[in-house]
């Protein structure tokens, strides 16, 4: 076996977060995989004042800013997909809480990939020309904008471009369905910009619905798109996504999917959420309890299911990772 | 509606399928959730069998299985992918590269060049300093990049005159610009959106001046109820005709897509 870097939630987010801290969040966009069980820790612990680097806006980000907990945030979508506008971070947006910096959903992961490859810019051929580029929410008097995306000559063409900055965030929490002990991780499902996220941010904490045998990594070395050697720590955590869906293991929580956004809309509703979904458990198994057996039961009837087949037999049962894991029962 | 025909289909069943017409059989095409994947997906159900879907989550040659999907990383569109990539792969390798041949966007305001703003509502103009806008609106997410990369792009939006403004607040997703060349001095490998397609009809750029005008009424729209519930003088096409109906074999295909009847609800 190899070193296990497996530690508590609690653990990674006393050790790994700060308030003020520029904070990424690994996801596939908002309906899919995102370790939204790591931002309900964040508040858990009073973090604030966040710098959010989010390629898509989640229930992450929606439940922290609508909490307050962040200031500042860059994404390339804001919403919730078909669920609708997300509300916690609309409301951030519109009173003036939290600055937004628009990108799209191409330039965020061009920003990562500057950042991972140490570029001290990446060259733009989208979102030059429209307001992405104009319009600042981080300097707003810089009109048209030259800070954010500014202009850059192509120096074999002679054609005017934009220059993206590069990201690399302090710390991205990157979930994934499958992690071993180390921290080798495979992703089902898109991985939406978590490869480029992996690389880019300082730290990499992966939190995972299921930890496997390291003889499974062995068997589909390929497949391992954020490898152990940059991973910081390993955070087991069943339906981390959860209200989310992590395809091979569950579907997205539609009741709670409308229900948290609706919730985060009002100042009463996110203090009622944050007591009852967020400070409402102390470990793994009062969360499940939480979501509700029943309810565990019927999202894992996934369509998706089958993606998780080749891999099932080396899932680790909890007794075992509570043995690779200091302070287990701290969670 | 019943007016044209004696088929009855609600007007976003009609705007589905007249986008969905657009696509050609073979073309890569790229999708967003909602309404543009349910005029994508019909035209692979109706005539387009071959055409090769993406979305830009990275998820290639996969249907909706069990329902709309919530979102194009969905688990319902994730069931019988044949592959799983990445943002940067599908909107950069595919679309920004300039080998998509055609996306379909939705738009809360679109003007008169085609510019789509779907960032936020603000009161009145922006002005010089940045400020929050009075409604947030979702961003700009891929369909800035497609609009910038895809061949030709299709624009999805309720007619309703506060959505066809003379100017948007804010340019999310670049038409025309400021219409004529304007555009072509970014150098997009796109060549711009070729199509607004409405609630109410269909509405295509001048050739020249890359100014909208109207190009198709639906059965159960007129050319002065558009222009009605268009925020800008809109000119109307020598060539202007009235678009087909629906055909029987068209919206059944569209409602073995639409299972949910997400179109029929208003």
């Amino acid at each position: 076996m190899t070193r296990s870097k497996l530690i508590s939630l609690s653990e990674a987010v006393r050790r790994f977060t700060w308030d003020g801290m520029q904070y990424a969040s690994g996801a596939a966009l908002p309906v899919g995989s995102d370790a939204i069980i790591f931002g309900r820790e964040l508040l858990r612990q009073g973090r604030k004042d966040l710098h959010a680097v989010f390629h898509c806006n989640t229930q992450q980000l929606n439940l922290l800013a609508a909490a307050g907990a962040v200031t500042k945030a860059e994404c390339g979508f804001a919403a919730l997909e078909v669920y609708g506008f997300a509300n916690g971070l609309r409301r951030a947006v519109e009173s003036g809480r939290l600055a937004l910096e628009d990108y799209s959903n191409l330039s965020m992961p061009l920003r990562l990939l500057g950042g991972a490859l140490n570029w001290p810019f990446v060259p733009a051929t989208v979102n030059i020309g429209s307001d992405l580029q104009y319009r600042s929410a981080f300097a707003p008097d810089d009109y048209p904008a030259r800070s954010k995306i500014p202009e850059v000559t192509d120096p074999f063409s002679g054609r005017v471009i934009g220059a993206l900055s590069p990201l690399k965030p302090e710390l991205a929490a990157i979930h994934v369905p499958l992690a071993d002990p180390e921290g080798n991780s495979i992703i089902l499902g898109t991985e939406w910009s978590r490869f480029e996220l992996s690389r880019a941010a300082k730290r990499v904490i992966v939190v995972a619905d299921a930890i496997v045998d390291t003889a499974c990594i062995r068997q589909y070395p390929n497949l391992v798109r954020i490898p152990g050697l940059i991973v910081e720590a390993v955070v087991y955590w069943p339906f981390a996504a959860w209200p989310q869906s992590s395809p091979g293991q569950y579907d997205s929580d539609e009741e709670h999917m409308k229900f948290m956004n609706k919730a985060l809309a009002t100042e009463e509703g996110t203090a009622a959420y944050i007591r009852d979904f967020v400070e409402s458990y102390d470990g793994i198994e009062s969360y499940l309890d939480r979501i509700g057996r029943e309810k565990i039961a019927a999202l894992s009837q996934s369509v998706t299911s089958f993606l998780l087949d080749p891999y099932r037999k080396w899932i680790l049962p909890p007794e075992e990772i509570a043995q690779l894991q200091p302070s287990a029962e701290a969670a | 509606m019943s007016e044209g025909g004696s088929l009855e289909y609600s007007r976003q069943e009609m705007m589905a399928i007249a986008t969905g017409r657009e696509i050609r059989d073979g073309e890569l095409a790229i999708f967003g959730v909602g309404l543009s994947m349910l005029a994508g997906y019909f035209a692979k159900a109706c005539h387009a069998p071959n055409v090769r879907v993406m979305t830009e989550g990275g998820v290639y040659g996969a249907t909706p299985a069990g329902g709309l999907p919530w979102g194009i990383e969905c688990n319902r569109i994730s069931a019988n992918a044949t592959s799983f990539t990445s943002a940067l792969d599908a909107l950069g390798f595919l679309v920004a590269s300039g080998r998509c041949d055609v996306g379909i966007v939705g738009a809360a305001q679109v003007d008169k060049f085609g510019n789509v703003n779907t960032t936020g509502i603000w009161d009145g103009e922006i002005g010089p300093r940045y400020r929050p806008p009075k409604t947030r609106l979702p961003g700009a997410g891929g369909a800035n990049d497609i609009a910038c990369g895809a061949k030709r792009l299709l624009i999805m939006a309720a007619h309703e005159r506060k959505r066809f403004a003379e100017k948007v607040s804010y340019i999310s997703s670049p038409g025309y610009l400021e219409g004529g060349a304007a555009r072509s001095r970014f150098g997009f490998p796109g060549g711009g959106p070729s199509a607004i397609v409405t609630t109410l009809g269909i509405l295509r750029p001048n050739a020249k001046t890359k100014e909208f005008e109207l190009a198709a009424w639906f059965p159960f729209s007129s050319i002065e109820e558009i222009k009605a519930n268009t925020g800008w003088d809109l000119k109307v096409s020598a060539e202007a005709h009235i678009a087909a109906a629906p055909t029987e074999i068209e919206l059944a295909a569209l409602r073995q897509v639409d299972e949910t009847g997400a179109l029929r609800k208003n």
